[in-house]
């Protein structure tokens, strides 16, 4: 009788724990529902004030931009969960990028042999970062500084500065220009990227291990937790999502070269923040993320839009971005 | 001592120093403090005494200045006072030596010491050397033995906890109020914090002591008034008053006393000869030779200065020192720690000394702490079941009876005593076979402090061999079968619990050991 009683009423009262929960986040005006509130008054500003921002069109455009800043924020919140921080993304994705190209001219044009290099060299450059930050304790803020300028170098060097044209048709399709179940490829993978995410953080044992190693470290090495093993799993993770970033990027643009996106390693560590993730550690979520990159989308978006001048738009970006967190900050 | 027993002897003639009239202070719809009274005077030790949560931290920061109250007054020396900020009760002439501490760990003693009233040069210069020597001579004074170029955040916590001390009584302080400063202090320092008390009220300072250990409150105190619910339970002379009577008045007479006689007393229980555990020969940095058993159902104590290396022996069992010579044996096989995933996987399990920093993850709720250490059994191919972990933190939060809302709340909500349950939650499902407890009840309430120990003898009961350490030595004698002596990485000797008649005679002999052999460990007596 009590065996046959007893999960229903747990089931039902963390359930009800979780209702309450979630009703005085909203009383509170805690995240994440600000995070929500701010992305839909962003959007109606925009409608308001530009014809064009309201269509499917644009906001395809807006998907298709804030793609490769959501693809590694996904990775990017792991690694600030475990109270580590990546500066080398945007570099990974160049090297990355350049390997898949490459590889791709050296070995049969064969799409599977980029994609593979592509993958393979962010998920390398990841390793190095999570061994490095964890068998020689140096902080990940100075190691990722150190391979940011490493990765970059590397990119620069192996073709002496000079792009890599891609011709594989396959390639292109799969990554950059073809559309799955009536979607982009580019907003396909990072559905995908997302659900991964999702699963990965909120449904499975490495989740509860990346919030634990972040909100107490020694306490989760007193619990049996290998503390090393699962901050190198989320460098790695990152360096991964970091180098199918770089398929995307280099699909759609039919070549790979070694100076792109120089300096979006901020705009992915600014969405993963304004999605709610402490930089202390132990506290965020990828559905936070997601908007954390839509918001950043669709301000760059919003405000070309309307016509803002470029030095203008970094302004008003950088004191929006400082605004959101102070107004959504516990 | 005789110059102040005199002068607080007859009440009346001397005079008050604090006088604190029916404050009330309320928090929402909770009544924190009710018509509370409490007067300390001039040169006096007063003790004040309460489970958590019976508003002796609401009366602290009163007096300090954090809160403001609801009603009442508040009297220093004859005139009225009223706190809006903790400088206001600062500049009045109190002072609180918090529990945590409040030093910048990357300064030395003397620049904390002096912090925000350096002595200066022009254009704002720190004269370093007249720091230094104003430092030394204000502890020479108090005779408190600590090295004021040293960093703070390298001396061991007592030395810490010395020179907030130290510093809360530099500049002109009448009133002294010191939250627990025992709780992580050995018998010496306790002596030397004692001293120091004792240097500061012959000034003519008053101090109000709060603590949980009711013997301190014989040792130190002239009077003591105990809290219960927001509300005065009895102020008492301490000469004329005992232990009996002051345990009612803190856990009230509805209650069982807690002194009264155990489920059985631990040294006739027939204990299983198998040993669950047994280091031989055991060293590593700061152990040498160590060998020790547990039985089968025994609670083994381990009593020991700071520093003697009590902690390092659950910690190399634990697998988180490495072990260099000598073995363990787990139930008769031998078995070399390999990390703490390790010793957990062979049933070994560690509730750790410091429950905030090594214990818990605090802004995480009850089931995300409690299905820790065997996140495994709660998942499939890696993918969690939550409802099975929900399942199990609900059992844990009724098992151990945790005071919470449920088991989804934050345990940075909770008291001491109900967080110390929750890290005793991660451990009890499957029985351990070895517990390693390290100062199981710092912090804790007395009611709270009985249900651990409830736990702690279920677990024995249950077939599970405890290793427990503890700096209060009446803790031990209460709980043990047997109790090693550790001294400088060493056991001086293991006795058995009918050797021994109190925590007191538990006292001369750690004094003897450590005593006769500071570093000189092969000439202890085996």
């Amino acid at each position: 009788m009590t065996e046959l009683t007893a999960p229903n009423v747990v089931a039902s009262s963390t359930r009800s724990d979780r209702r309450r929960k979630i009703l005085q986040n909203l009383l509170r005006g805690e995240r994440p529902y600000m995070l929500y509130i701010a992305f839909v008054i962003l959007l109606v500003v925009f409608s308001l004030s530009s014809p064009w921002f309201l269509s499917v069109d644009n906001f395809l455009n807006i998907g298709r931009q804030t793609t490769l800043v959501s693809i590694i924020a996904v990775g990017m919140t792991f690694i600030i969960i475990a109270r580590q921080i990546d500066l080398s993304v945007a570099s990974t994705l160049a090297l990355s990028g350049m390997a898949a190209a490459l590889a791709m001219s050296q070995i049969n044009n064969s799409w599977i042999v980029g994609a593979v290099a592509g993958l393979g060299t962010g998920a390398l450059v990841g390793l190095l970062n999570g061994i490095l930050t964890t068998q020689l304790s140096i902080p990940s803020f100075l190691v990722t500084l150190g391979s940011l300028s490493m990765a970059r170098g590397l990119a620069m060097m192996v073709t002496n500065t000079k792009p890599v044209i891609i011709t594989n048709e396959t390639y292109f399709a799969i990554f950059g220009e073809g559309t799955f179940l009536g979607i982009p490829v580019p907003i396909a993978w990072t559905l995908a990227a997302m659900i991964i995410g999702i699963l990965l953080l909120h449904y499975n044992v490495f989740g509860r291990r990346i919030y634990a190693v972040g909100g107490n470290p020694t306490a989760a090495l007193y619990s049996g937790i290998n503390t090393k093993r699962i901050t190198t799993s989320a460098f790695v993770l990152t360096g991964t999502l970091a180098g199918l970033a770089a398929l995307v990027l280099s699909a759609r643009s039919h070549a790979a070269r070694p100076d792109v996106v120089q300096g979006m390693e901020l705009d992915v560590i600014a969405a993963v923040i304004l999605g709610g993730c402490s930089l202390f550690g132990g506290r965020g979520y990828i559905l936070g993320t997601l908007f954390g990159s839509l918001i950043i989308g669709t301000l760059n978006n919003g405000l070309v839009l309307l016509g803002v001048s470029s030095p203008m738009q970094l302004v008003i970006k950088g004191a929006i971005i400082v605004a959101a967190v102070a107004f959504t900050k516990r | 001592m005789e110059l102040s027993g005199s002068g607080t002897a007859e009440p009346g003639t001397s005079t008050s120093l604090l006088m604190v009239s029916a404050i009330n202070k309320r928090f929402g719809g909770v009544r924190a403090l009710r018509d509370v009274n409490l007067e300390v005077r001039a040169g006096e030790v007063h003790a004040l005494l309460g489970e958590n949560g019976a508003g002796k931290s609401t009366l602290i920061k009163i007096l300090s200045g954090v809160h403001a109250l609801d009603s009442g007054t508040i009297e220093i020396a004859g005139r009225p006072v009223e706190f809006d900020s903790p400088a206001k009760s600062r500049e009045a002439g109190i002072a609180v030596v918090y529990q945590d501490l409040s030093l910048v760990e990357s300064l030395s003693v003397a620049d904390n010491l002096l912090l925000g009233r350096e002595p200066r040069a022009r254009f704002g210069f720190v004269r370093q050397r007249a720091l230094m020597a104003r430092a030394e001579a204000f502890l020479n004074e108090l005779g408190i033995p600590l090295d004021t170029r040293a960093t703070v955040g390298s001396l061991p916590f007592a030395y810490r906890q010395m020179t907030e001390i130290a510093k809360a009584l530099m500049g002109e302080v009448r009133l002294l109020i010191l939250d627990e400063p025992t709780s992580s202090l050995t018998s010496d320092e306790v002596r030397i914090l004692f001293d120091a008390i004792g240097k500061a009220t012959r000034r003519g300072v008053g101090v109000i002591y709060v603590t949980h250990r009711l013997n301190e409150v014989f040792e130190i105190s002239q009077r003591v008034t105990v809290l219960r619910d927001g509300a005065n339970a009895g102020t008492f002379v301490t000469a004329e008053t005992d232990m009996k009577r002051l345990v009612n008045a803190i856990v009230g007479a509805d209650r069982s006393t807690p002194t009264g006689p155990r489920t059985e007393p631990a040294a006739k229980r027939e204990l299983d000869p198998l040993p669950v555990l047994s280091l031989s020969d055991v060293s590593n940095d700061r152990l040498r030779a160590v060998d020790l058993s547990v039985l089968k159902g025994e609670i083994h104590g381990l009593a020991g200065l700071i520093g003697s290396g009590r902690t390092e022996i659950l910690e190399t069992v634990f697998g988180l020192r490495p072990l260099e010579s000598g073995a363990i044996e787990i139930e008769g096989r031998r078995w070399l720690p390999g990390g703490p995933a390790d010793a957990i996987e062979q049933g070994i399990a560690l509730v750790p000394e410091d429950r905030h920093v090594q214990g818990l993850v605090l802004d995480h709720s009850i089931e995300r702490n409690v299905t820790l250490p065997r996140i495994s059994h709660f998942s499939r191919w890696g993918w969690m079941q939550q409802r099975a972990a929900a399942r199990r933190a609900e059992t844990a939060v009724a098992r151990l009876s945790v005071k919470a809302p449920g088991a989804f709340s934050l345990v940075r909500t909770l008291s001491g005593g109900n967080q110390q349950k929750v890290v005793f939650g991660k451990w009890n499902d499957p029985r351990p076979r070895v517990l390693l407890l390290d100062e199981p009840t710092v912090g804790v309430d007395v009611g709270a402090r009985e249900e651990i120990y409830a736990v702690i003898r279920n677990a024995v009961r249950d077939g599970s061999g405890v290793l427990v350490v503890s700096s209060d030595l009446v803790e031990l004698i209460e709980l043990c079968d047997r109790i090693s002596v550790i001294v400088n990485g060493h056991v001086a000797r293991t006795l058995s619990r009918g050797e021994i008649d109190d925590a007191e005679e538990l006292h001369h002999l750690l004094q003897i050991y450590q005593a006769s052999g500071p570093g000189h460990l092969q000439e202890l007596p085996a």
